[in-house]
């Protein structure tokens, strides 16, 4: 039988020992299914090594059955008129992402994430900036409240997945760390260097660790 | 002039004109709001109902997250707007909701392939714009087709219809049994709401509160899916409709 170029989900696709189950399948009675709605596609698998144990007989790999979402082959803008929030975004070790600061301790800041890689997120994800990954140098002689206020937008990189809870992001580069400030006064600061901001109005400065502009 | 229904009785026709194994008019579409991940709307008669699916997402910071055993959770939230039915609503909650939403939960937990997501939760939100019976059939069909649209997996579609049973109490009464009640039909007579997945004939979701002697249940059960049948034809037409657009 030929496979349809369209699948819905609970579609008969093929028998399980035609075909491996991808991507957006799954496998019911010895027949491959379709679990999402979206187009199908078949891609043959490459040869596995541990077939030297049977040189004889080659044994051919099965192709991949996948279905796909409509809107992951496309460019997923930020802007767009339909439901671009389809995908599902997680942040992932060195994703780059904008998050603000909701809390601050003695060894660490907790923040949300907003922007994971220029793609803004549906609900944000915790996470957790440590205290020795804030800077990459001088490490010990960091003070958390120097560098960081609650309320900060802070650009990071996700160094692990962290532990139940929290994402650890670090800023320990120089392009990363605080990319908008806001004086005690409540205005929009500029950054001056890379560890003060400045107040418009009141010329007042206040230490930060400060992203270096692209 | 009003429509003359005298001779409904003598052709076997129900109070809106239609035969014993008809459905209302069923209209629906998908991909209504832009801001959901997925959305629908399904009018089945005059029962008016709006789907929206967000997920898999992190959930809430309070509380466990995701579901037991490492699967993603269902949660489902069902919102009477207060001019829904004749009588303005005034409470928000009451235990019949609280009773659909379970219904509607442990229905799709069983259906979608939740072991994808683990530590997720997948929201489903109802709004009921008008109420004219089979009220929970008409909401497991708007949330099939916006989870179909959000792209959550499932194994197939799952989909909800009503039956009742129009005989008297005399035993050699052999009426048949009536599909996809109004409100009216479901104030009267015994009825159940039967949710089958897809072409099987796989009983999913089967509610029944009302007293019906037994040998009429399976008459009725034989007509309610068949009337499943019917309707996941008709969302099956919708979803490719919908997707005519893209190729």
């Amino acid at each position: 039988m030929a496979l349809p170029s369209i699948a819905l989900p609970g579609q008969l696709l093929g028998p399980a020992n035609k075909y491996a189950p991808g991507p957006g399948t799954h496998i019911h009675n010895a027949q491959i299914h379709a679990s999402i709605a979206g187009p199908v596609a078949t891609s043959p698998q490459t040869a596995p090594k541990s077939s030297t144990t049977t040189p004889n007989s080659a044994t051919k790999p099965l192709p991949l059955l996948s279905v796909r979402r409509k809107e992951d082959a496309q460019d997923g803008s930020i802007l767009g008129t339909s439901s671009s929030g389809n995908s599902t975004i997680l942040p992932e070790v060195d994703s780059i992402v904008l998050a603000r600061i909701t809390r601050l301790g003695p060894r660490f800041a907790s923040l949300e994430i907003l922007i994971i890689n220029n793609a803004v997120c549906s609900a944000p994800f915790s996470g957790l900036i440590r205290r020795e990954d804030i800077r990459a140098t001088e490490k010990d002689k960091i003070r958390v409240e120097d560098c960081f206020r609650v309320g900060d937008l802070v650009r990071g990189v996700v160094i692990s997945l962290g532990d139940q809870s929290n994402y650890y992001v670090s800023t320990a580069r120089n392009e990363y760390g605080v990319v908008m400030a806001t004086s005690r006064e409540g205005r929009p600061m500029f950054p001056v260097s890379w560890k003060e901001f400045r107040d418009p109005v009141t010329g007042r400065g206040e230490g930060r660790k400060v992203a270096k502009p692209f | 002039m009003p429509l003359d229904t005298s001779t409904y009785s003598l052709a076997l026709l129900r109070l809106d004109g239609r035969r014993w194994n008809e459905l209302r008019r069923i209209h629906a579409q998908i991909s209504t709001q832009a801001a959901a991940d997925g959305s629908s709307y399904l009018e089945m008669g005059n029962t008016k109902v709006l789907c929206s699916v967000t997920g898999p997402w992190e959930g809430r910071q309070t509380g466990q997250k995701g579901g037991k055993d490492n699967e993603a959770k269902v949660e489902v939230e069902i919102g009477f707007a207060g001019f829904s039915g004749i009588e303005r609503r005034r409470r928000k909650q009451d235990k019949r909701t609280a009773e659909m939403q379970h219904c509607l939960k442990t229905a799709y937990e069983g259906v979608l392939v939740t072991h994808l997501y683990p530590h997720s939760t997948i929201s489903l939100n109802l709004h009921i714009l008008s109420q004219d019976g089979s009220l929970l059939a008409a909401c497991i069909n708007a949330a099939t087709l916006a989870l179909i649209d959000a792209g959550v997996p499932m194994t197939d579609y799952l989909c909800a219809c009503t039956a009742a049973s129009s005989a008297t109490s005399s035993e050699s009464d052999n009426s048949d049994p009536l599909l996809d009640l109004n409100n009216l039909e479901e104030q009267e007579l015994p009825f159940l709401t039967v949710g089958t997945l897809g072409r099987s004939e796989k009983v999913s979701v089967l509610m029944l509160e009302t007293r019906v002697r037994m040998e009429r249940v399976e008459g009725m059960l034989a007509v309610g899916i068949e009337g499943c049948k019917r309707v996941r034809e008709i969302l099956d037409g919708v979803v490719k409709g919908y997707g005519k657009r893209f190729t």
